[in-house]
């Protein structure tokens, strides 16, 4: 042992450390402190809520849970969130697979304004073309219905979606699909066959990415969807919201059932998602 | 079996702004092995992508056993190509790699099994079948590209520079194993090169190209002896021929610091007279010097020496001489030559004067 290791002196790269960890335990605090607080409120009653808004749950109320799916009508949200945001994700990843496929391979007329025309819709905020959307969906016969629900969520996320994919199809090495065109594959089969497996790591970035967004998505659905029955998961608030009374308790309650399966989907795919986010050319 | 024709083959980009390849006539016999060589640039690429399909033909007629192939597409070409970057499908175990054209068109799976296993094992791929490619090594990789082609049995092989990418070894082992690969087969390959060692060793026949166009055709022997232009002549050859103006006079042809005889040009002709490095030897009879000069610098490159010779000209003449070579830094040094051996080219066009018209008798 070293004398200078014995003295209580810190070193600096000690001092960066410790620096570094109070960082990183204040930012976690910041960001988590909100979810463990709903977490919290999730086990106890309103009563208990306004009598102390930060205390720990004792007894915790499991039944609450129960409650929410059986008597609130959350297990209809939940399957209808489930339903319009798979399909969505389904279209969307299909969809813009095709399109960001062409956008990086072929080169065709008119392909700037094509391109131009897709991408100028997301300089709009959606407060912009809500309204305009809501009477669309009325004269279609779309507004109160799951279906409609869906095509405004694939067409608001599909620019995004197309961007990052044709990103990852341009760096595919064009040779690839040249060798597969010489294999005998036509161009519908080598999409299947070729791009999509080969842009996985990109596909699946925009799976999840899209999947989280449109299963917190609130204002779209909030103004096209009024039937209960036909409510997603963030709109199952709105039940514990009364015109005097706010059920606090339940709405945390309801608040957790929406929020686990994104948290869920976090945990375990995180590193797809950063790995997919910064993808080197495929080799 | 195949028999590929290409009857006056052009492409251009950019609504004819630019001229890629241009009036290429080749008929390559089915069985052969045909080379194209070329310097970078010169259209060899774009020539075979145009027979494998990827590349549209804008003129002219390619045609594979007789049928016009212009607007048939790729996959029904049934050709296969190696790809210089190997292209192999990174998602794919090298058995599925091996098997997916075969697939495309057997849907009996065990006979694409049975096939791929049975390449697999003439190619040493056996124990790599369930890898994926970024698993294997550079020279794997080759050669699971070229089992990708062989699987299919197809009508016609492209290659397009295939060996640019592994070390010099391997490189020689490859070459040698695409030779024997071909006697085995038997089939018709065109086979992009711009390695002159690769298009000599290799080729039935060998096509040199140059800015868009065919420059010549011929088995590599006769090509590297006949160059039809001074540019095959300083294309083909390491170091390539050397090339000096002259004049043919009444004793012979001059190039002003010695002569070589023969005749049959007219006195006061001009002409491009082409040398072979290996075609040239010292000489202390003055007399009999074809060029003689100062040694400017001396090459030992182990097996031999490349001695460069300052005659008058804008490049040295070089001799390649033996591992040990008399001639001394700085000393005069003549050179004769084989009268049989040299050849003249057109200063005007550059291209070959055939050497009946002056070997031989006299008028
Ligand atoms: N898309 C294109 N547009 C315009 N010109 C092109 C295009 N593709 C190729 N060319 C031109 O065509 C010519 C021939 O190219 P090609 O790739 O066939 O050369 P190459 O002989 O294969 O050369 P290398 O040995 O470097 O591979 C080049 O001059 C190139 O600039
Ligand atoms: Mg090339």
């Amino acid at each position: 042992m070293s004398a200078a290791s014995q003295s209580p002196r810190i070193s600096a790269s000690g001092l960066r450390m410790a620096a570094l960890l109070l960082f990183i335990v204040i930012y976690t605090a910041y960001s988590a402190g909100p979810f463990v607080w709903v977490a919290s409120m999730s086990l106890r009653t309103t009563t208990e809520i306004a009598a102390n808004p930060y205390a720990l749950p004792w007894p915790w109320h499991f039944d609450k849970f129960a409650s929410a799916w059986l008597d609130s009508n959350y297990d209809t949200y939940f399957f209808n969130s489930v339903s319009i945001v798979l399909s969505a994700v389904a279209l969307l990843t299909i969809i813009g697979g095709m399109a960001a496929h062409c956008f990086a391979r072929y080169r065709f007329r008119f392909k700037g304004v094509v391109y131009f025309l897709i991408f100028s819709t997301i300089i709009f905020p959606p407060q912009v073309t809500v309204i305009g959307l809501f009477q669309i969906m009325v004269d279609y016969g779309l507004y109160n219905s799951r279906i409609g629900l869906v095509l405004v969520y694939v067409s608001i996320q599909l620019p995004v979606t197309i961007y990052i994919l044709e990103a990852f199809f341009a760096r595919i090495p064009k040779d690839l699909f040249e060798a597969a065109r010489i294999d005998g594959y036509s161009e519908w089969a080598i999409f299947w066959k070729i791009s999509l497996p080969v842009a996985l790591p990109a596909i699946s970035t925009t799976v999840i990415l899209n999947t989280i967004l449109l299963w917190n998505e609130f204002l779209y659905a909030v103004v096209l969807i009024t039937e209960d029955d036909k409510r997603t998961l963030p709109l199952g608030v709105l039940r514990f919201l009364g015109d005097q009374l706010e059920d606090v308790g339940m709405i945390a309650t309801g608040l957790m059932i929406a929020i686990v399966p994104v948290v869920l989907i976090y945990v375990f795919f995180s590193e797809r998602l950063i790995q997919g986010m910064t993808a080197g050319a495929v080799k | 079996m195949a028999i590929v024709k290409l009857d006056k083959v052009g492409k251009s980009y950019g609504n004819g702004a630019v001229m890629a390849v241009q009036d290429v006539n080749i008929i390559i016999e089915d069985g052969e092995f045909m080379v194209l060589l070329g310097p970078s640039g010169c259209g060899k690429s774009t020539t075979l992508r145009m027979i494998a399909g990827l590349e549209s033909i804008t003129e002219g007629e390619l045609s594979i056993d007789g049928e016009r192939m212009n607007a048939v597409p790729a996959k029904n070409r049934d050709i296969a190509m190696v790809f210089q970057s190997y292209a192999l499908y990174p998602h794919m175990t090298v058995r599925d790699n091996l098997g997916f054209g075969l697939k495309r068109r057997q849907a009996d799976k065990a006979l694409v099994k049975k096939r791929v296993d049975e390449v697999a094992a003439s190619i040493g791929l056996t124990e790599y079948l369930d890898r994926k490619p970024h698993a294997l090594s550079g020279g794997q990789r080759q050669r699971v590209a070229l089992g990708r082609a062989i699987v299919r049995d197809p009508k016609v092989f492209l290659f397009d520079e295939p060996l640019s990418n592994l070390d010099a070894a391997l490189r020689v082992s490859t070459r040698a194993e695409l030779v024997r690969l071909h006697q085995e087969l038997q089939a018709t390959m065109i086979y992009v090169t711009h390695d002159q060692v690769e298009a000599m060793t290799m080729g039935d026949r060998v096509c040199i190209m140059s800015h868009g166009k065919v420059a010549q055709i011929g088995k590599p022997m006769d090509v590297y002896l006949n160059p039809a232009s001074t540019f095959v002549a300083s294309f083909l050859g390491n170091p390539p021929m050397n090339l000096m103006p002259a004049t043919a006079s009444e004793t012979g042809i001059e190039t002003g610091t010695g002569r070589i005889a023969g005749t049959g040009f007219a006195p006061g002709t001009k002409v491009t007279l082409g040398l072979r490095p290996e075609d040239l030897r010292p000489t202390d009879n003055a007399a009999e010097a074809v060029v003689s000069g100062r040694v400017v610098s001396l090459e030992s490159l182990g097996a031999e020496t490349l001695v460069h010779v300052e005659a008058g000209n804008d490049k040295p003449v070089i001799l390649r001489g033996g591992r040990e070579t008399p001639a001394r830094l700085d000393d005069t040094i003549h050179l004769t030559c084989d009268p049989d051996m040299a050849r003249f080219f057109d200063p005007e066009t550059g291209l070959a004067i055939p050497t009946n018209t002056f070997t031989g008798d006299k008028k």
